[in-house]
């Protein structure tokens, strides 16, 4: 059990590595997903599922899909269809395949195997979660909520249309 | 949540619900007056609820929250601030046409957040309420969209404060792996047997250190400083110089008496370095300036230097002086920032010294006003900065810092060289220009007029008769 979380991390830290040296934004993002699945089963081994879990869904689903929303949107032009075969060329997808096959196998083996966390202390399962964020943190919710409600009407404010002339040379080739 | 608690944490829900009812009113009508007087009914019945607690509460609302007098005092002086920013933020929002109300929401939610912060005692509240408070800057810093700089300034304090967000997380991870704990006193129960505090805490603090030293713009975190500070809408400069820096700093005073940080050698190593480092290059900067808001930018970098001289006092004697200075600092830089505010015209921020020649003769109360702020912050007699300093070099001199204090006097005498040179641009004759239209409403002008007037009557107030001040800081910080 110990094995898999050495591999995981080392897989963790190897595909975060790939991320920040990467000069194509979506070849970034491939090791970015990788990364987030090798964390999800680092905590999976240390006895959280229920976190691990939303790593999964949360980071690996949903926040990386809006990244790719974002990146197809900022590119809508003819040649992007062109750059984007040239960009998800097949060797591009030999390491990112590696390492997440050794995930995989990880996963199969911890499901097989059924072999209990490596630290003495019980997993903290979804209930437990749950039972101390609307217990003692309840107040930390709110607090969340208050956080996410300042972001939102902060970025309504800053993200409504209004054509802005960012400089006064540009202002002339409007024109 | 017992009802205690409840009644104890009355002040956060106020603050919240006014929020939401501004959304809410928004939602019916724009009325920019209207939910200007709902923000400032809203902070001056919280503040008038604050006034309420005994000053020798001590009450505990596990595992987060903790009302003690400091708190209250500095919860306090947090809504009185940021009542006299809504103020200022009045007349200068009028003049311009864009959609002004949100300004509102997230002023009251950076006001919460700062009230968060400084009654925490849990990494989880800490983080929370810092967050708040940055995302709800982050777009008032931006606000202001058609103006060039604010972009700028907006992103830089996005990246720089996320940035910071994650060393201070990472620090609280490395702390939590040490002593298993995420709370205050768990933290101090654990240090209790160590003279020294073990590498991996170290690196944590350190970690932690960094993130608080953007916060507070202290030295060598301070790059973003003069940059935002140009950027931003006046009152929104006011805001971050004042409240996002004070509930920050009451937050440090608290952690690092808790685990009684003056034990040891490493942290208060740190801590001296970052001072006196920030007193001389936040006064150094600042006289190489011309422009305003930068000047007072570097200066408050240096006054954030002369504070921790009494947060590294220890002490009561120094955390009254924190308190006091923070009094001191804030009525004065609220008020230059509200005169700045006031001279400033619809398309920019009236930041160059241009703007201030030969003000003592075309609107001479005004420039006594800024006169008055700005003798403040160079500590001469008869105003609040002197006193404030005054308290600060006593708590030094207390528990014989001597370098410390002798580094304050110093730097004291260089920064009166850039406050005297504004007040001096201020005298000279400016000949050719016409005079200012009023733009708005008469009312508008007495509103920001009185808020000037009071802010200059309390400065020269605490600065004649502080013993008030003194008395009330007394009562509510000893415990």
């Amino acid at each position: 059990m110990e094995l898999t979380f050495y591999v995981a991390s080392a897989i963790a830290i190897l595909s975060t590595i790939m991320v920040i040296t990467r000069y194509n934004m979506v070849h970034a993002l491939i090791y970015l997903i990788i990364s987030f699945l090798a964390i999800a089963i680092v905590l999976f081994v240390l006895g959280a599922p229920f976190i691990a879990a939303l790593e999964v869904i949360i980071y690996a689903g949903a926040i990386v899909v809006l990244i790719i929303f974002v990146i197809m949107m900022l590119n809508l032009r003819e040649e992007t269809v062109q750059q984007e075969r040239s960009w998800l060329t097949k060797d591009i997808f030999i390491f990112p395949a590696i390492l997440s096959a050794i995930l995989l196998a990880e996963v199969i083996y911890i499901i097989t195997s059924g072999e209990q966390i490596m630290l003495d202390q019980p997993s903290i399962d979804s209930s437990a979660v749950g039972m101390s964020l609307y217990g003692p943190y309840v107040i930390g919710v709110e607090l969340c909520g208050i956080l996410l409600m300042s972001g939102i009407v902060g970025a309504y404010h800053l993200g409504r249309q209004k054509k802005k002339i960012v400089h006064r040379f540009l202002e002339h080739a409007e024109q | 949540m017992s009802k205690t608690d409840f009644l104890n944490i009355v002040p956060l829900f106020i603050l919240t619900s006014s929020a939401i009812l501004i959304m809410f009113s928004i939602s019916v009508k724009r009325n920019h007056k209207m939910i200007y007087v709902i923000t400032a009914l809203s902070l001056v019945a919280d503040f008038i609820y604050i006034v309420q607690y005994n000053a020798k509460i001590k009450w505990v609302i596990e595992p987060l929250f903790v009302f003690d007098g400091f708190a209250v005092f500095n919860m306090g002086l947090i809504l009185m601030t940021a009542l006299a920013v809504t103020m200022i933020s009045f007349a200068y929002f009028e003049q311009r046409e864009e959609r002004k109300e949100e300004y509102y929401i997230l002023l009251i939610l950076a006001t919460l957040g700062a009230c968060v912060l400084v009654i925490s005692k849990h990494f989880i509240s800490l983080f929370l309420g810092l967050e708040i408070l940055s995302v709800s800057l982050y777009s008032m810093i931006a606000y202001l969209r058609r103006r060039e700089k604010s972009d700028e300034a907006g992103l830089k304090y996005l990246i720089m404060a996320a940035f910071s967000s994650a060393f201070i997380l990472f620090g609280m991870a490395l702390v939590y792996a040490q002593c298993g704990s995420l709370e205050f006193n768990g933290i101090a129960k654990y240090l209790t047997g160590y003279t020294q505090i073990p590498i991996l805490l170290l690196t944590g603090f350190g970690l932690m250190i960094v993130g608080i030293g953007f916060k507070l713009s202290l030295v060598p975190f301070h790059m973003w400083a003069a940059d935002v500070y140009e950027g931003a809408p006046a009152p929104v400069t006011a805001f971050i110089a004042t409240v996002s820096k004070g509930g920050v700093i009451v937050l440090l005073v608290r952690f690092f008496t808790l685990i009684n940080g003056y034990q040891y050698q490493s942290l208060m190593l740190i801590f001296t370095a970052i001072a006196i480092a920030s007193m001389f290059i936040g006064n150094f900067l600042a006289l190489r300036q011309r422009n305003v808001k930068r000047i007072l930018a570097y200066s408050s970098i240096s006054h954030i230097g002369y504070v921790l001289v009494a947060f590294l006092a220890g002490g009561s004697m120094g955390v009254e002086a924190v308190s006091f200075y923070l009094v001191a600092y804030f009525i004065t830089t609220v008020g230059a920032f509200g005169i700045l505010s006031t001279l400033s015209d619809h398309d920019r921020d009236a930041d160059h010294m241009e703007d201030y020649q030969g003000l003592l003769w075309k609107r001479p109360w005004t420039a006594a006003i800024l006169s008055a702020m700005l003798l403040s912050l160079a500590g001469i007699p008869l105003t609040a900065g002197f006193i404030g300093k005054f308290y600060l070099i006593a708590a030094g001199v207390n528990t014989d810092r001597w370098l410390l204090v002798s580094m304050l006097a110093l730097n004291s005498a260089i920064g009166l060289f850039y406050y005297i040179r504004i007040i001096a641009v201020m005298f000279e004759r400016h000949e050719g220009e016409e005079e200012r239209q009023d733009v708005l409403h008469p009312s508008v002008y007495i509103i920001s007029g009185v808020t000037m007037g009071m802010l200059v009557a309390l400065l020269l107030w605490v600065g004649v008769y502080p013993e008030w001040m003194m008395s009330v800081i007394r009562t509510y910080v000893h415990n």
